[in-house]
C-alpha cells in the first residue's frame, strides 16, 4: 500500500513539473459571461429581434414608422422610375431582392425563360447584402463615382449615427434625397420624382395611406422606413442576447482581441461602427520617414508584401490613393464603417483598394492600434468579424409582392 | 521487488498516454515527443520485459501454485487487449478506413483506464470483488462511445497531415513558382481543367452557389472539397473569382494563366490561388476513396532549401540554385510512389452525397476497379489513370512523349503529360487549341460503333473500345454522348432519322444519350440541382468493354427504295444547352459547347 502512496506523489510531483515545463498559454481573458458583460458594457449590443423592439430604436416623430409606409418604402426602393433613365433603382446598387423570404430566387433567376436579371445580380442577389460588390459605384448612364469611392451597404444604415464615407450626412431620409438627386446616381430632380409618382395611380393610392400627399420629403420618409427594417441579426447577436453556444471558441477569443487591442474604440454601438468620424490612417508612417512603410508605385500592388523603401512619394493612405478622397474636409477624416456583414461588403476601404478582409484587419491593426498582428490574431479577429454576418430579420411588416 | 518495477512502468505508460488526450491540448512540438517516447518505450517495455514477466507471473502462481485470483485473470485479459491494440495501433494504425483501427484505439484508450483499476485491484489481494459491473461498464462503454461513423457522411474529409488547424496563404505555393523549372509542366497545367475548376470556370461558380443557395453556405464545402482545396483549408466559406477594378476579368480566353504568374510578380505569394495547383496533388500523402475528397494533405512540414519562400527576386534566384545542385530532397519532397496509382485519383473521382445513403454521384474510381483495365496480375493489361489521361497522344493514338519534365532535366521516355484529358475540350479548348486536341484525340479512343439493318429494324452497335470506366462518365447526368442517325432512300430522301438538336440546341426527345438521370424522392429529374438525387431514374452508361445494341424501327421497311444509304455517327457535347443556357444568364461571354463527332459510320442496305 505504502507503495502505491509513493507513486501517487511521484505522479503529482511529475504532473506539477510537466505543467511548469509546458509553455505558457495565452490565458484567457474572459469568461463566456464576463465577455459578454465586457462587450455589453462599452455600448455594444444586439439588434432588435421584434418589430416593438425596433420602434423602440428607429422610430421618430419626424417619420413615424407604419405599416403602409413600410410596404411603399419596399416599392420605391425597387422601383426604376425614380432614376433619369428609368434603368437604376436604389436596389440597382445596393443589391437586395425584393422578397427577402424567397429562396429559389437565384434558381429561378438561372432557368426562367423572361428573366431581365444578367451578369453580377443573378448569383449576388442572394447574397442580400445590399451593395454591389465593385470598387466604384456606377450610377447614371455609366458614371462612376468621382472619388472612385464604393457603395455602403444599406442593411442597418438607418441605425448608424452617420452615413457615407466622410459622415457629412446623418440621416438615411437625407441620404435618399441625395442619392436620387445626384448627376452620379440616380440623377433625377425632385420635382421630376413627383411629376412621375403622380401619374401611377398605384402609387398616389399607396402614398394617401400614409402621407397627406406625394412630395420629394415623403419619398425620403417612406424609404427610409423600409431602410429602418433592413436590419441584420447574426450569431454575435445571439451571443450577446444570452446564448453561449452561439458564436465558436475562436470568434470568441476574436471578440476579446477586438475589445482588449481598442477595435471597439471606434467599431461601436449596436451597428459595430458608424457611431463616429476618426482619422485614417491614424498612425501615419509615411510622413514621419518614408522608409520602411511607403508603397510602391511602380509594382501597382497594394498590400503588405508591396511596401518597400521608398522615399520618392508621399501616400496618404496604406493603400493606393484611387480617386484622391481625402474624407471628411481633406484631413482624410472618414466615417468609421459598420462592421455587421463586413464579409459580405468586400471590397474594403473607401476605395476598394484592398480585396481580402484578413488583409484589412492587417491594416487596421498596423495604422489605427499600431499592432502588427499575428496570423492566429488576425484569424481569430476574422472569425468574430464572420460571426457578425446575418441575415435581415423577419419583421413581418410588410406584405408580400405588392405592386 | 520485480513486480514492483513493472507496477511503475505500466504507471509511466499510462501517463505517458494519458498526456496525448485532447484535454491537456498539448502543444504540438511535445505532443509529437510524447507520442514518440509513448510509442516507442512501450513496444519496447512490452516486448522485453511486460510480457515475459506476466509469463512468468501468471506460470509461478496459476501453474507452481495453483493460486486462484479473479483480478489477476482480468488483469492478465485486459493487458492482452491493450498490447494487442497497441501492436494494431503501432503497425496498422487508426487510419480512418477500417474499423479494426478505431476500435484498437478505443481499447487502448479506455482500457488503459480499466487496467489501471485492475492494477491497484490485484495489489489489494484480500478484498473480495466482484468485477461484473465494472466489465459491463467497460464494454458499455466500448460499444455506444465510438461512433463508427462513415467517412462520407462529412461535407469534405480533407486532412492536415501536418497537425495544424488550417493553412495560410503563404503554405500555399503558388504554382507560378513551379514555372521557372517545370515551364512545359506549368503551361500544359495552366490551361487544364484541374488550374480552372474554381473561379474561372463558369458553371463551376454557378453551381457552387446554387448549391448554397438550395442547401445553405456550409454546403459549399462539399464542392470545395475537390474544387478549391486551398480554401478549405485556409477556412474560406465560399469560392470567389477575381475582380479588376468594376469588372471580372475574362479568364475563360486567357492563355497560360497569365494573371496568376502576374500577380505572383506583383503580390508575391500572399494571394492565395484556388483550383487544383501544384503542390495540391504534389503534397497528398494519402488517399482512400472512402468518402468526398478524402485525401490528407502535408503543407507545411516539406523539406524547404534557404529562401524557398522568399519572394525576393535575388533570394528566389539563389533558392532554385540551392535546389538544382541537389535536387534528391525536392524530388522526393513532390513526388510519391502513390502518384501512379489510379487509387490516388479516387479522393475526388469518386464522388459521394454528403449524407448516410452513400449515393454515389461519381464513381469512376469504382468503375475502374472492375473493368478489365484494373489487372495487376497481368501488368501488359493493367492501364491506370494517368496510362490515359496524362499520357500524350498524336494522330489519335497514345505517343508517350519523350523529353524532360523540368528544364534541363533528365530525358524521360514517358513524360507524363499535365493535360489532364479527360472529357471536357470545351473550357481547356477556348484558352488552349492544344489541349482541345488532347482531349478530342482521347475521347474519340473511348468508342467504337457498327450498324445492320434487319427486320424493318436498324440495329446500332455502341462499343466501349477505349475507357477504363463507364461512357461517359464523371457527371455523367451533365455529359450527353448520343447517336445521330440518317437513313436515305435511293432519292436521296431522308426516310428515318434520330438524335438531333432542336432548334433551341437542346437534344430531340428521340435521342437516346447515354447517360444517367438522378430523379427526387419521387422520382422527378433533379436537373440543375444533382444533390438532391435520392432515386436513380435511368442509367444508360455503357461500362468498360461492353457493346451496347439500339434498336430503331423504320416503319414501311419493305415499301422503301433501296440501296439505303445509313449515316450513324456517334456524337458528345460536353454540357446540355439547358445546363449551358443556365450558366449564361450569370457569365453571358459564355459560348455554346460545340457538338463534337467522335465516331462516323456510313453503310449502304
Amino acid at each position: 500500500m505504502k507503495f502505491f502512496v509513493y507513486v501517487f506523489i511521484f505522479i503529482i510531483l511529475l504532473v506539477t513539473t510537466v505543467a511548469f515545463l509546458l509553455p505558457t498559454k495565452e490565458k484567457r481573458q474572459f469568461s463566456d459571461d464576463g465577455l459578454r458583460t465586457a462587450a455589453l458594457s462599452r455600448n455594444m449590443s444586439s439588434t432588435p429581434a421584434t418589430y416593438e423592439e425596433l420602434l423602440n430604436l428607429v422610430d421618430t416623430p419626424q417619420n413615424r414608422m407604419s405599416k403602409e409606409k413600410i410596404d411603399l418604402g419596399r416599392d420605391l426602393y425597387h422601383e426604376k422610375m425614380l432614376s433619369k433613365d428609368n434603368d437604376i433603382s436604389c436596389a440597382t446598387c445596393h443589391v437586395l431582392s425584393k422578397d427577402l423570404k424567397d429562396k429559389n430566387i437565384y434558381l429561378k433567376a438561372l432557368t426562367s425563360k423572361t428573366n431581365d436579371k444578367t451578369d453580377c445580380v443573378v448569383c449576388h442577389l442572394s447574397d442580400q447584402s445590399a451593395t454591389d460588390r465593385f470598387e466604384t459605384s456606377v450610377g447614371h448612364g455609366g458614371a462612376k463615382n468621382p472619388f472612385h469611392l464604393n457603395t455602403l451597404t444599406t442593411l442597418n444604415a438607418a441605425l448608424a449615427k452617420y452615413q457615407t464615407w466622410d459622415g457629412s450626412v446623418k440621416t438615411v431620409e437625407e441620404q435618399v434625397g441625395l442619392s436620387i438627386q445626384n448627376p452620379t446616381q440616380m440623377n433625377l430632380s425632385k420635382e421630376e420624382v413627383v411629376k412621375r409618382l403622380l401619374l401611377d395611380a398605384t402609387y398616389v393610392k399607396k402614398f394617401e395611406l400614409s402621407f397627406d400627399k406625394v412630395s420629394f420629403e415623403n419619398v425620403q420618409k417612406a424609404i427610409g422606413a423600409y431602410l429602418k427594417t433592413l436590419i441584420t441579426r447574426s450569431d454575435y447577436d445571439r451571443f450577446l442576447d444570452g446564448d453561449n453556444n452561439a458564436i465558436n471558441t475562436k470568434a470568441k477569443k476574436g471578440l476579446s482581441h477586438f475589445l482588449n487591442f481598442g477595435c471597439k474604440g471606434c467599431h461601436t454601438g449596436v451597428t459595430v461602427g458608424g457611431q463616429s468620424i476618426q482619422k485614417f490612417p491614424l498612425r501615419d508612417y509615411n510622413s514621419i520617414v518614408d522608409v520602411t512603410n511607403s508603397f510602391n508605385e511602380e509594382d501597382k500592388g497594394r498590400e503588405v508584401s508591396d511596401f518597400d523603401f521608398n522615399a520618392k512619394m508621399y501616400h496618404p493612405f496604406p493603400f493606393e490613393n484611387k480617386g484622391g478622397f481625402m474624407g471628411k474636409d481633406g484631413e482624410r477624416l472618414f466615417r468609421v464603417p459598420m462592421l455587421r456583414n463586413v464579409t459580405k461588403t468586400s471590397p474594403y476601404f473607401h476605395n476598394g483598394a484592398v480585396a481580402k478582409l484578413r488583409e484589412a484587419v492587417f491594416l487596421m491593426g498596423k495604422h489605427q492600434l499600431g499592432m502588427h498582428l499575428t496570423y492566429q490574431q488576425t484569424d481569430e479577429i476574422v472569425e468574430f468579424l464572420k460571426s457578425l454576418e446575418g441575415d435581415v430579420v423577419d419583421y413581418k411588416v410588410v406584405n408580400k409582392g405588392a405592386l | 521487488m520485480k513486480n514492483v518495477y513493472m507496477k511503475i512502468l505500466i504507471l509511466l505508460m499510462f501517463m505517458s498516454g494519458v498526456f496525448q488526450l485532447s484535454i491537456f491540448n498539448l502543444e504540438w512540438e511535445y505532443f509529437r515527443m510524447v507520442q514518440a517516447l509513448h510509442i516507442l518505450s512501450s513496444v519496447l517495455i512490452a516486448t522485453f520485459l511486460l510480457v515475459p514477466y506476466v509469463n512468468m507471473h501468471t506460470y509461478e502462481y496459476m501453474i507452481v501454485k495453483r493460486a486462484k485470483s479473479t483480478s489477476g485473470v482480468i488483469l492478465g485479459v485486459l493487458l492482452l487487449f491493450i498490447v494487442a491494440s497497441g501492436f494494431y495501433l503501432f503497425f496498422l494504425g487508426n487510419t480512418g478506413g477500417d474499423t479494426i483501427g478505431l476500435i484498437s484505439y478505443y481499447i487502448h484508450l479506455y482500457g488503459s483506464f480499466i487496467l489501471l483499476y485492475f492494477l491497484f485491484l490485484h495489489a489489494k489481494k484480500k478484498i473480495d470483488f466482484n468485477a461484473k459491473p465494472f466489465i459491463a461498464i467497460a464494454l458499455v462503454v466500448g460499444i455506444s462511445y465510438p461512433s463508427l461513423s462513415y467517412s462520407s457522411e462529412k461535407l469534405t474529409n480533407i486532412k492536415l497531415e501536418d497537425g495544424v488547424e488550417r493553412y495560410h496563404n503563404e503554405d500555399w505555393t503558388s504554382s507560378a513558382k513551379c514555372k521557372s523549372c517545370h515551364e512545359e509542366i506549368f503551361d500544359q497545367w495552366a490551361d487544364s481543367n484541374h488550374r480552372h475548376l474554381t473561379g474561372t470556370n463558369p458553371y463551376y461558380m454557378v453551381m457552387e452557389n446554387l448549391a448554397a443557395a438550395d442547401m445553405g453556405d456550409e454546403f459549399r464545402q462539399w464542392c470545395m472539397g475537390c474544387h478549391n482545396p486551398s480554401a478549405v483549408t485556409t477556412k474560406q466559406k465560399r469560392s470567389t473569382h477575381r475582380m479588376a477594378i468594376n469588372d471580372m476579368p475574362d479568364a475563360l480566353f486567357e492563355k497560360g494563366s497569365k494573371s496568376l504568374v502576374d500577380e505572383l510578380k506583383s503580390h508575391g505569394n500572399s494571394r492565395l490561388e484556388q483550383g487544383v495547383s501544384c503542390v495540391t496533388c504534389h503534397r497528398i500523402t494519402k488517399t482512400d476513396s472512402k468518402g468526398n475528397s478524402s485525401y490528407s494533405l502535408d503543407l507545411t512540414n516539406r523539406k524547404k532549401y534557404v529562401f524557398e519562400d522568399s519572394n525576393s527576386d535575388v533570394e528566389t534566384w539563389l533558392s532554385e540554385k540551392f535546389i538544382n545542385s541537389n535536387p534528391e530532397v525536392h524530388k522526393q519532397s513532390y513526388s510519391k510512389e502513390l502518384y501512379k496509382e489510379s487509387s490516388y485519383c479516387a479522393s475526388c473521382h469518386d464522388e459521394f452525397l454528403p449524407d448516410d445513403s452513400k449515393r454515389q454521384i461519381v464513381s469512376t474510381f469504382k468503375e475502374w476497379e472492375k473493368s478489365p483495365f484494373n489487372n495487376p496480375k497481368d501488368p501488359t493489361k493493367h492501364k491506370t489513370c494517368i496510362d490515359c489521361h496524362m499520357t500524350y497522344l498524336e494522330n489519335g493514338k497514345f505517343s508517350p512523349l519523350k523529353g524532360q519534365s523540368t528544364t534541363r532535366g533528365k530525358v524521360k521516355d514517358d513524360i507524363k503529360v499535365h493535360y489532364f484529358s479527360g472529357s471536357n475540350h470545351f473550357l481547356s479548348g477556348l484558352k488552349s487549341q492544344k489541349h482541345a486536341e488532347q482531349t478530342i484525340q482521347l475521347l474519340r479512343t473511348s468508342a467504337d460503333i457498327d450498324v445492320d439493318i434487319k427486320d424493318g429494324k436498324i440495329l446500332v452497335g455502341v462499343k466501349n473500345v477505349g475507357a477504363g470506366h463507364h461512357l461517359p462518365t464523371g457527371v455523367s447526368d451533365f455529359r450527353e454522348i448520343w447517336l445521330d442517325i440518317t437513313v436515305t432512300d435511293r432519292d436521296s430522301k431522308v426516310v428515318f432519322s434520330s438524335g438531333k438538336l432542336k432548334d433551341d440546341g437542346d437534344l430531340d426527345i428521340d435521342a437516346r444519350p447515354f447517360m444517367k438521370v438522378f430523379g427526387d424522392e419521387n422520382s422527378k429529374p433533379v436537373g440543375l440541382l444533382f444533390w438532391r438525387y435520392k432515386k436513380l431514374i435511368s442509367d444508360t452508361r455503357i461500362p468498360a468493354g461492353e457493346r451496347r445494341v439500339e434498336s430503331y424501327d423504320i416503319s414501311d421497311a419493305k415499301a422503301l427504295k433501296r440501296p439505303l444509304k445509313v449515316v450513324v455517327k456517334l456524337n458528345f457535347r460536353i454540357y446540355p444547352q439547358w445546363v449551358t443556357n443556365a450558366v449564361q444568364r450569370a457569365f453571358p461571354q459564355l459560348p455554346n459547347p460545340p457538338v463534337v463527332l467522335l465516331k462516323e459510320i456510313q453503310k449502304e442496305f
